[in-house]
């Protein structure tokens, strides 16, 4: 919002459409700059259920709840990516290509990461049936997996790159760099158990820096870059609320926020 | 910035690239070493991007568990995969024609 000291407090409001409308276009560094500042503010990396995670305090059971959430968010992630891809224009041509070879990536190209999930999930001692049963995933969840769909199917296709890809998959490395290595130390897990979040910092970084490229390159006015700057913030938003949720259904009751170094 | 050196098939491929740079990332974005590096998961799981380093080996992290059971001997060649290091200084590396 812009504020004019010389107005009237009543008259420093500019409606989002005007404040869009008096941004400049960005070049590509300065965009790129713009989109990683929109994604940090919200960072999952904040919520109670990822500072109890990364301190060693969840025990086995949150973390099958994790699982069983978490699967229902990423698993589709293929499907969400193959309405976007259907959308984007065929002029975009190395945009669809990269849009391919994500969703090539998550389904084929190596392990299943959703089997990969499930490895983990076995290990924390739920099971395959409980983790792809969608009557165990949270409302929260619910909620994210339906955002997730709705910015596939109905968004201009560069601002849903720029929600699915830019604001939660490129996320992904920055969380598992800091969780896995607690799963192993603090955990006791072992590596072909925690898999899953290895592979994640490899390949999360190609998908997320592939949706970088689409987003700098097809971003290319003012109104575009600033509804991706948005829709990163709501992204990130979205994953924040899903993170938090995952600490007030499962873990609240067992430990406080306190505990945590966060304010009741 | 690293300076990395990228020989394929008798040809030399050169570029800086910026620090904490993965090659693999790289290449899925075609850039430098695209289209030259092979790779195929980037998960550590296809040893497709497997490389033989020339210099600059000792800049490197450690071998992890998924390099040791995808290059077993080879590790003792100078053999680590591309898609599980992450690059902080100057590089020189070989990859064979075939995987």
């Amino acid at each position: 919002m812009f504020i004019n000291p010389g107005l009237p407090q009543a008259w420093n409001f500019f409606p989002p459409d005007l404040e869009r409308a008096m941004a400049e276009l960005m070049n590509r560094d300065e965009f790129r700059t713009a989109l990683e500042n929109a994604i940090k503010g919200k960072s999952a990396n904040a919520s109670p259920f990822s500072i109890a995670w990364a301190e060693g305090k969840l025990s086995r059971e949150h973390l099958s709840r994790w699982a069983e959430n978490h699967y229902h968010y990423v698993g589709p992630f293929a499907d969400y990516l193959g309405y976007l891809y259907a959308r984007t224009p065929d002029t975009y041509t190395e945009a669809k290509d990269f849009l391919l070879a994500n969703m090539y990536e998550e389904e084929i190209g190596g392990d299943r990461h959703t089997d990969l999930l499930i490895r983990f999930a076995e290990a924390c001692g739920t099971t395959r049936e409980r983790v792809t049963n969608p009557d165990n995933m949270s409302p929260t969840t619910r909620a994210l997996q339906s955002w997730c769909y709705a910015v596939a199917m109905r968004e201009d296709p560069i601002v849903a790159v720029a929600g699915l890809v830019v604001g939660l998959e490129s996320q992904v490395p920055s969380i598992y760099r800091k969780q896995t290595p607690t799963l192993r130390e603090k955990y006791g897990f072992t590596d072909e158990e925690v898999e899953f979040f290895d592979l994640h910092i490899v390949s999360d970084e190609i998908h997320g820096e592939r949706g970088y490229q689409i987003v700098l390159e097809h971003a290319n006015t003012v109104d575009l870059q600033q509804r991706c700057l948005k829709i990163c913030e709501i992204g990130a938003q979205m994953r924040l609320l899903y993170t938090t949720a995952l600490y007030t259904d499962y873990v609240q009751d067992e430990i406080k926020l306190p505990e945590l170094g966060l304010a009741a | 910035m690293p300076t990395v050196v990228f020989h394929k098939g008798g040809q030399t491929y050169t570029d800086v690239v910026k620090d904490n740079t993965n090659l693999v990332v790289r290449a899925g974005i075609k850039q430098f070493p695209f289209p030259h590096l092979r790779y195929e998961c980037g998960m550590g799981k296809c040893a497709k991007c497997a490389c033989r380093i020339i210099a600059g080996a000792e800049h490197l992290p450690p071998v992890n568990w998924k390099e040791k059971k995808q290059l077993g001997d080879r590790i003792d060649q100078g053999y680590r995969l591309a898609c599980q290091l992450w690059l902080n200084r100057d590089i020189e590396l070989v990859q064979d024609l075939e995987a």
